[in-house]
């Protein structure tokens, strides 16, 4: 939503987008990993390819790097861990992992 | 990108961290260091006619049984927790519950309240007394897993839900505090259903006593969270529907009937 694209060329192993990640001012985790989170403001906030709503705790998850789908990520702010997952119009959604 | 990212953890590593009392230190502190009882003190009191006022007050009253009621829970489960990190988080939600507990206690102190206890006694919900009694029961008889579902899941993934709604319609002290309650919540609703989960996959949790559970349980605490929106006075056009979040994490848990 609110990151600069990253100005370096992709990385060689892969070709996904890099994104240089802010502090967005989510204070609910220890703060060297506060830039990974953002409070969701509802179903009219868009996500950027980084970014992949936690269902579960409905705060946005981000990355340095753009999402695909079979990629692990973690909510620390619930402690729970999805993959994600193409969903109804290719859309990526996280999905939980028990 | 060459720096951690959580993403990054292996799943052990990710459990240790979130599950640690160094994690909620630095998690707490990012939103309640300036917040003495829960709110910033320059925050200022809006007037409250006497009608919202006494309906602030019955609506606090419940909330201070639901925070006992997962106070004397939590504390109850610390014994019972199968390994340390779920010993060591649910020493975390103790100490959360106990803190959330105050600063309701303080609020009633804020409206006039100069008896809490007589008027929790008089204004509290029966059917959040009758879940207590039940909650207690099942962390009495050592069902860590129900116990854990009725506490984690069912309980607190409704109060995440109405402390959102009630946030959003109340005075400004009260939302403030209901903010920071809400952001503990977080991580209370999340260990239940990550816990049930793995216990469900593993095995170590009884699909059909969880069910079980669920029938007995779910509608007293859905009852009892649709009175408390009507006492907040949030609008009927501003409601959430209470149960989805609670029916989405049932689904999620493979339990949707």
């Amino acid at each position: 939503m609110t990151d600069a694209e990253s100005s370096a060329p992709p990385n060689s192993r892969d070709s996904r987008r890099t994104y240089e990640l802010e502090d967005l001012g989510f204070n609910e985790v220890p703060k060297k990993w506060r830039k990974f989170y953002r409070h969701w403001t509802g179903p009219g906030d868009e996500l950027a390819p980084n970014e992949i709503l936690c269902p579960v705790c409905k705060v946005v998850i981000r990355s340095g790097r753009e999402f695909r789908p079979g990629d692990k990520v973690y909510c620390m702010p619930c402690m729970s861990r999805m993959v994600v997952v193409e969903g109804p119009g290719g859309r990526l959604e996280a999905e939980v992992v028990f | 990108m060459d720096e951690l990212e959580p993403h990054s953890l292996g799943d052990e590593e990710f459990d240790d961290e979130t599950h640690s009392f160094e994690f909620w230190f630095g998690a707490v502190e990012g939103y309640l260091s300036d917040r003495p009882y829960g709110h910033r003190p320059a925050t200022v009191e809006e007037p409250l006619d006497k009608r919202e006022r006494d309906r602030l007050i019955t609506t606090l009253c419940n909330y201070c049984t639901g925070e006992t009621a997962a106070l004397e829970g939590a504390s109850g489960l610390v014994r019972l927790a199968p390994n340390h990190n779920a010993k060591i988080f649910m020493a975390t939600q103790v100490v959360d519950e106990a803190r959330h507990l105050e600063v309701f206690l303080r609020r009633l102190a804020d409206l006039g309240v100069s008896d809490p206890d007589a008027e929790i006694a008089r204004r509290a919900n029966p059917a959040l007394l009758e879940f207590k009694a039940a909650l207690l029961a099942l962390v009495g008889n050592e069902d860590w897993s129900a116990a854990v579902f009725a506490q984690n899941v069912i309980l607190e993934t409704m109060e995440y839900t109405v402390f959102r709604a009630h946030a959003d319609n109340a005075d400004p002290v009260t939302a403030e505090v209901l903010r920071g309650v809400i952001s503990d919540e977080r991580r209370h609703l999340g260990f239940g259903e990550t816990h049930i989960g793995r216990g469900l996959a593993d095995g170590s949790a009884d699909r059909s006593r969880l069910q079980e559970v669920r029938g007995d349980l779910e509608a007293m605490v859905l009852r009892v969270f649709e009175d408390a929106l009507d006492d907040a006075g949030v609008p009927p056009d501003e409601r959430p529907e209470l149960g989805r979040d609670y029916l989405e994490a049932v689904d999620r848990l493979g339990m949707a009937l």
